[in-house]
């Protein structure tokens, strides 16, 4: 049996050309740039365009952290780290602060990013104008005459429908005044994150072949109506049952005992690194 | 000790990376350069960018004509084809390419098109000294407000440049590098303004 010696999994050809296309994205924010998915050990759609880019950019001196829908420790966020780490020996963290790569489904951490930082997104369906144009040449053809006329009428007659903008995750955005760009379907909660951000962000889509980014301080606009303004979801009233968190994006619960509706930060780091805060605070006190 | 294909290419990429999204930021690989033990008609740093970045998969151009050992080396070295000015992905400048060249090469270099607009020319251009000075100033994408950056091209390459960025998303992206192995760029989304020369 042949097995895979290669550092970050990939040989160094599929690194390279994956590399070109990434530095593209960097100069064309939002722009969509194909490129030669590979196959990958883990099933399509649990995030081989994001694991690609991570195995391409990845080197010994980085920390990553993986999260998925906000937890490190599920199934899927698991594998890719341990994919990763067998192949690159690489030291992992759970703690944003810590990481110089973080990859990530359907969120942006709690902990704002940094300069240092490098956010990796996976993208299931990059292109914000499929629910209307099936044909891959046809949406080429209407990003490359700012033709979003579709995008917009979308978003009005979701308005019509429910009397506001009801869009939930992936709530598309117009990246440097010129694309529109899925950002993954992140909340609506973590759109404005990837305006002027510190971090670069790396979008990859494995099925769909498509790479795309969002450098440092770019602007990002989420598409919105001037009478039917961008709202985020709204967490007005609740806090975290653990931590005590209030303004982050948090997961509805139920209390088994008492009936009750619950919440709880979707962030299980943040809420974790905030609950041990709690603690040590309390240790404190009572030492005094 | 000699280069490292796979950690040293991976570390230039990343000061690449970082450099491409954050323009006019000048990161160094001159720790990497200082290992090169190749014989070399240019910079070494311009090699191991060369070499992180070219392929089978890809052509280039070199403006001196009298660099055949050059392009023999990067074609052994990398297996990219070389190829005309007007077909070539990669464009390498040498410090010792005049201005009248470089111009030339620059309005027949591909920027892409609307449908794609990736298929451009992706620059990479011996400084004498890359510093961050006011001799140009960068805004745009990448950038919190404004970057100041010296490369030592003339403005009348940089209008050259901005004419063939002027039509957004198309346009050509540079990566600048100097004898101490400093490197910088200056994508397509850069505003770039020269600085008035009384
Ligand atoms: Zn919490």
């Amino acid at each position: 049996m042949k097995t895979n010696t290669h550092f970050a999994f990939f040989d160094e050809g599929s690194k390279k050309e994956i590399r070109r296309a990434i530095l593209k994205a960097v100069a064309i924010p939002g722009y969509q740039v194909p490129f030669a998915s590979r196959e990958m050990p883990i099933a399509r759609g649990w995030g081989t365009g994001g694991l690609q880019i991570t195995l391409s950019i990845i080197g010994k001196q980085d920390v990553l952290k993986v999260i998925d829908q906000g937890a490190d420790e599920s199934v899927n966020a698991v594998s890719i780290k341990k994919l990763v780490q067998a192949t690159t020996g690489v030291k992992l963290t759970e703690r944003t602060q810590e990481s110089s790569i973080i990859q990530s489904r359907h969120r942006i951490p709690e902990v704002a990013l940094t300069e240092g930082q490098i956010l990796v997104l996976q993208v299931p369906m990059p292109e914000p104008l499929r629910p209307y144009e099936a044909k891959e040449y046809q949406t080429k053809i209407l990003h490359s005459e700012e033709d979003y006329s579709g995008a917009w009428l979308m978003l009005f007659e979701q308005i019509m429908k429910y009397g506001q903008t009801a869009t939930g995750a992936d709530h598309p955005v117009y990246v440097n005044n010129r694309y529109v760009m899925a950002p993954s379907p992140i909340p609506r909660f973590d759109n404005p994150k990837m305006h002027q951000s510190e971090a670069l962000i790396l979008l990859g889509a494995g099925r769909e072949k498509k790479i795309y980014a969002v450098p440092p301080y770019t602007d990002v606009a989420s598409l919105a109506f001037d009478d039917y303004p961008f709202a985020v979801e709204s967490f007005e009233g609740k806090h975290c049952h653990l931590c005590g968190a209030t303004n982050v994006f948090m997961d509805e619960l139920i209390d088994h005992s008492t009936g009750e509706t619950i919440y709880q930060c979707n962030d299980t780091s943040y809420c974790m690194e905030r609950l041990n805060a709690n603690v040590e605070a309390e240790v404190e006190e009572n030492h005094v | 000790m000699a280069i490292d294909q796979v950690h040293d290419m991976q570390q230039v990429y990343r000061k690449l990376l970082q450099s491409m999204s954050r323009p006019g930021t000048i990161s160094s690989i001159r720790e990497i350069a200082e290992r090169v033990e190749y014989k070399l008609p240019c910079y070494r740093a311009t090699f191991l960018s060369v070499m992180t970045l070219l392929d089978a998969e890809v052509t280039f151009h070199i403006l001196s004509e009298k660099n055949q050992e050059l392009i023999e080396k990067i074609s052994e070295y990398t297996l990219a084809k070389y190829a005309a000015i007007t077909e070539a992905d990669f464009v390498i400048v040498l410090q010792d390419d005049t201005e009248a060249s470089i111009i030339e090469a620059m309005e027949r270099c591909k920027n892409g098109n609307l449908l794609d607009p990736q298929h451009s020319a992706t620059w990479i251009i011996e400084s004498p000294l890359i510093a961050k000075e006011a001799e140009l100033t960068l805004t745009g994408p990448g950038i919190k407000q404004e970057a100041q950056l010296q490369v030592g091209l003339t403005p009348e390459i940089w209008q050259t440049r901005n004419e063939r960025a002027s039509e957004y998303p198309l346009g050509i992206d540079f990566i600048f590098i100097d004898e101490q192995a400093q490197l910088a760029c200056v994508p397509r989304t850069t505003s770039v303004v020269i600085l008035e020369v009384e």
